[in-house]
C-alpha cells in the first residue's frame, strides 16, 4: 500500500496534519495539567496551613498553661516534637533527625527561648525577624542554609513573648515533582501515541489520495479507459474516485464522438478527393494538349494542398480538445534533426539561406513519429517560406528539465507584431503570408499532444524565435 | 497478374479498375466484405486491395479472416481514416502494406510493384543496375554517366538508386520522401524538387539526352528508353 516512487513520509502531508495535531493536543493536556497541577499545589498548601494554623494554637495553648519553671523547656519542646511527626505529606525521611519542622519560641525582647529542630535556630530567628509574620496567618520563610522555604505560622502568648512553628516546603514539593514527573511521562506516551494513531490514519487515507492521483495522471492524453482505483468504503475519498471515474467517462464518450466526427467527416471529404484526383490523373496520362494537362496539373496540386489543409485542420482540431490519437514509440530527435536538414538544405541554399544545427547530442522522445516529423518539417517549411534571402536558421537542440528543447531562430523580419499574441491561433497569419494559418497552430498542438509546450516569440536582436519543449522518454 | 480490388465507392472502384487493368492487371472487384472474401477463397489472387471503411466489416477483419482462410497473397490497405491505427502497423509490419486517400496512382502503382517484388522468391539480388547509358555500382556506391565518374553525395545516390529501379515509371514527391528518406511528410515547400535540381545538374550534363524528367503535378520519371 505503500507506493514505492511515495516521497519520503516527510514531504507527506500526513506528516503535517499528524504534526500540527499532535502539537494542539499537546498543548491543550498541558494547559490542563498546569491548571490541575495549581489546584493541587493550593489544596495541598491549604491543608498544610490549616496544620500549621492549628497546632500553632494547641503549642500556645500547652506554653500559656505549663508553669514557667525548669521543666517548661522540656514539656513544651516534647509537645513541640511530638506535632513534628504528624506532618501532613510526610515522606519516609532517611534521616532520623526531623529537619522538616522547627519549633521556635522568642521571649519578649526577641531573643531565643526555646529552639525544637534541626541546628541551632539562630539563621532561622534571623529569618523570623528579617520579614514581618503576621498572627494567624502562615507565610513563606527563607532560611540561610536550606535549599527549601518553610512555611511559619505563629502565635503571640501573654507574657510578650512569641511562639513559631515552621512546616518545610520540602515534603509537598517533593509531591508535586513526583506528580509533574508521572504527568510528564503520560503526557510524553499520550503525544507520541495520539501522533502515531493521526499519521497512521491520515497516511492511509491520504495513499488512497496518492493512488488516485498516480492513476489519474497515469490517464494521459491518448489512454482514456484506465479509471482511478476505488474503495468499498463510503467516505469523502472514495466518492472522489467515483467522481473522478464519472468525469472520465464524460470525456472519454465526448472524446469518442469527437473522433466519430472528424474520422467520419475525414472519411466522407476524403473518397470524393480520391476519386476526383483518380480521374483527374487518368485523364491526364492520355495523349492531351499541354494547354489543357496544364489546367488538369494545377487541379491536382490544388486537390493536394486541400488535402494538406483538411489533415491539418483535423489535427489542430483533435489536438485542441486534447484528443490527439498518438502511436508512441522511441525517436531520436538529433537523427532526425539531421535528416530532415540534409532535406531541408539544398531549397534553403537555393533561396540564400544558411540552416545550421548545433545539438547537444542523441536525445530519445516517446513520441508518434510521423506527427513529430510533419511538424518538424512545418516548421522549416515556415522558414523556407516567411524568411527573407541572406538570412541564416538556426537550429539548437538541448536538455533542459528531463525534456528536449528545440529551438528554431532566424535573423529575418521576426513575427508581424499585429498578431503576435495569437501566433498559435488558427487561420492566425501576416498579411503577406499565402498560407491557411494552420502551422503554428499544428506545431503547438503536436507539442501538446506530446505533453510539451510550443512558444513564440520576436528576439531582441531582430528575427523570431520559437521554442518547442518535448519531455524525454524516461529510461 | 491476378489483383482482388476490394471498394465500396463506385467512383473510386471504377477509376481504380480502369488504371489498374491498364497497368496490366487482371482486376476483380468486390464491394463488401463477404462478396470480398468469397471471390478471395475461390480465385487465385496474386495480390489484393482492401478499404478498410467496408459497409458490412471492418476491412482489417476481413484481412484477418482471409488469413485464416488460407488466402496468402499481399495486400495493400486503403483507409481514409486520418491516424493510421496500430493495428494496420501491425499488418505492415506482416508484409503488408497502407496508403491514405486521396493517393497519386503512380504511388499505388508503386506500393503493388513493391509488394509482389516482397512477395517473390528472392533472386540474386543484383549489385549492379543499369540504365540506358547510366550505371550504379550498389557496392562500391558509385554511378558513372556513359563511363564518367558522377560525383554524387550519398544521399544524392540512395535518390538515384531509388530512380533507377523504378525507371521508367512515375515516382512521386511524397513516394520519394517515404522511400529516400523514410517519412510521410507532405511539404508545401520545392523541397523534393530541388534534390531533383541537383542530382539533374549531376547526372543530366551538356550535350548528354536528359534522363529525369518531371512530370509536373504527378511527380519524375527517370527513362529507360
Amino acid at each position: 500500500m505503500f507506493s514505492k516512487t511515495a516521497k519520503p513520509a516527510i514531504h507527506s502531508a500526513a506528516w503535517r496534519i499528524s504534526l500540527w495535531a499532535t502539537l494542539a493536543f499537546a498543548c491543550g493536556t498541558m494547559l490542563v495539567f498546569v491548571f490541575l497541577h495549581r489546584f493541587v499545589a493550593d489544596d495541598i498548601q491549604r491543608r498544610s496551613d490549616a496544620w500549621l494554623s492549628g497546632e500553632v494554637e494547641v503549642l500556645g495553648d500547652v506554653a500559656e498553661r505549663t508553669p514557667k519553671n525548669s521543666l517548661y523547656d522540656r514539656v513544651v519542646g516534647e509537645v513541640a516534637e511530638l506535632a513534628g511527626k504528624e506532618v501532613p505529606n510526610k515522606l519516609l525521611s532517611e534521616s532520623n533527625s526531623n529537619d522538616s519542622v522547627f519549633f521556635l519560641q522568642t521571649s519578649g525582647d526577641g531573643s531565643l527561648q526555646l529552639w525544637v529542630g534541626a541546628g541551632n535556630g539562630a539563621p532561622n530567628l534571623k529569618a523570623i525577624q528579617a520579614i514581618k509574620i503576621v498572627s494567624d496567618h502562615p507565610t513563606d520563610l527563607h532560611v540561610q542554609g536550606f535549599g527549601v522555604p518553610f512555611r511559619v505560622a505563629s502565635i503571640r502568648l501573654d507574657d510578650g513573648s512569641y511562639i513559631y512553628l515552621g512546616l518545610s516546603e520540602r515534603d509537598e514539593l517533593r509531591v508535586l515533582r513526583s506528580l509533574r514527573l508521572r504527568f510528564f511521562l503520560l503526557w510524553l506516551l499520550l503525544v507520541l501515541f495520539g501522533f502515531g494513531i493521526v499519521f497512521f490514519t491520515t497516511w492511509r487515507m491520504l495513499s488512497h489520495v496518492r493512488e488516485i492521483a498516480e492513476a489519474a495522471s497515469r490517464i494521459g492524453h491518448s489512454d482514456l479507459t484506465a479509471r482511478v482505483p476505488t474503495t468499498k468504503r463510503n467516505d469523502e475519498v472514495s466518492h472522489l474516485a467515483l467522481t473522478l471515474n464519472r468525469m472520465l467517462d464524460r470525456i472519454e464518450s465526448s472524446m469518442h464522438q469527437l473522433h466519430t466526427i472528424t474520422d467520419s467527416l475525414a472519411h466522407d471529404l476524403r473518397s470524393p478527393l480520391t476519386a476526383i484526383r483518380g480521374k483527374l490523373e487518368m485523364s491526364l496520362s492520355a495523349a492531351m494538349q499541354v494547354e489543357q494537362a496544364e489546367s488538369i496539373v494545377s487541379a491536382i496540386e490544388e486537390l493536394d494542398r486541400l488535402t494538406d489543409f483538411l489533415n491539418k485542420s483535423l489535427d489542430v482540431a483533435e489536438a485542441k480538445a486534447d484528443a490527439l490519437r498518438l502511436n508512441l514509440a522511441p525517436l531520436n530527435l538529433d537523427e532526425l534533426l539531421r535528416i530532415m536538414i540534409e532535406l531541408y538544405e539544398p531549397s534553403m541554399s537555393e533561396k540564400g539561406l544558411q540552416i545550421r544545427l548545433h545539438s547537444r547530442g542523441s536525445f530519445i522522445i516517446e513520441a508518434d513519429s510521423a506527427l513529430i516529423h510533419r511538424m518538424i518539417a512545418n516548421l522549416l517549411d515556415n522558414e523556407l517560406k516567411h524568411v527573407p534571402e541572406s538570412c541564416v536558421v538556426n537550429l539548437q537542440l538541448q536538455v533542459e528539465n528531463d525534456a528536449a528543447l528545440l529551438i528554431l531562430e532566424d535573423d529575418g523580419p521576426g513575427f508581424d507584431p499585429e498578431i503576435s499574441p495569437h501566433l498559435f491561433e488558427r487561420r492566425v497569419k501576416g498579411r503577406d503570408s499565402n498560407g491557411h494559418g494552420l502551422g503554428l497552430a499544428f506545431i503547438d498542438a503536436v507539442a501538446r499532444a506530446h505533453g510539451g509546450t510550443a512558444r513564440a516569440s520576436n528576439r531582441k536582436e531582430g528575427g523570431a524565435q520559437i521554442v518547442v519543449t518535448l519531455p524525454l522518454a524516461s529510461v | 497478374m491476378r489483383l482482388l480490388l476490394v471498394e465500396d465507392e463506385p467512383d473510386i472502384q471504377s477509376f481504380l479498375k480502369s488504371s489498374l487493368s491498364e497497368a496490366g492487371y487482371q482486376v476483380e472487384a468486390a464491394a463488401d466484405g463477404k462478396s470480398a472474401s468469397q471471390l478471395a477463397v475461390d480465385g487465385q489472387f496474386d495480390i489484393l486491395i482492401v478499404d478498410l471503411g467496408l459497409p458490412d466489416q471492418d476491412g482489417i477483419s476481413l484481412i484477418l479472416k482471409l488469413r485464416q482462410l488460407g488466402v496468402s497473397a499481399p495486400v495493400l490497405i486503403l483507409s481514409a481514416r486520418r491516424s493510421v491505427d496500430d493495428r494496420v502497423r501491425g499488418l505492415e509490419q506482416g508484409g503488408d502494406d497502407y496508403l491514405t486517400k486521396p493517393f497519386a496512382l503512380a504511388e499505388l502503382l508503386a506500393r503493388l510493384r513493391n509488394l509482389l517484388k516482397r512477395n517473390s522468391p528472392p533472386g540474386s539480388e543484383a549489385t549492379r543496375l543499369r540504365v540506358l547509358d547510366l550505371e550504379l555500382d550498389l557496392l562500391r556506391r558509385e554511378a558513372t554517366r556513359a563511363g564518367q565518374l558522377l560525383q554524387l553525395t550519398p544521399q544524392e545516390f540512395v535518390l538515384l538508386e531509388y530512380l533507377c529501379r523504378n525507371a521508367g515509371r512515375v515516382v512521386t514527391r511524397s513516394m520519394i520522401l517515404d522511400q529516400v528518406w523514410g517519412m510521410r511528410i507532405q511539404p508545401d515547400t520545392n523541397v523534393v524538387d530541388v534534390h531533383i535540381y541537383r542530382l539533374r545538374g549531376k547526372v543530366d550534363g551538356l550535350g548528354q539526352q536528359p534522363l529525369i524528367r518531371t512530370l509536373r503535378g504527378v511527380g519524375y520519371v527517370l527513362k529507360d528508353r
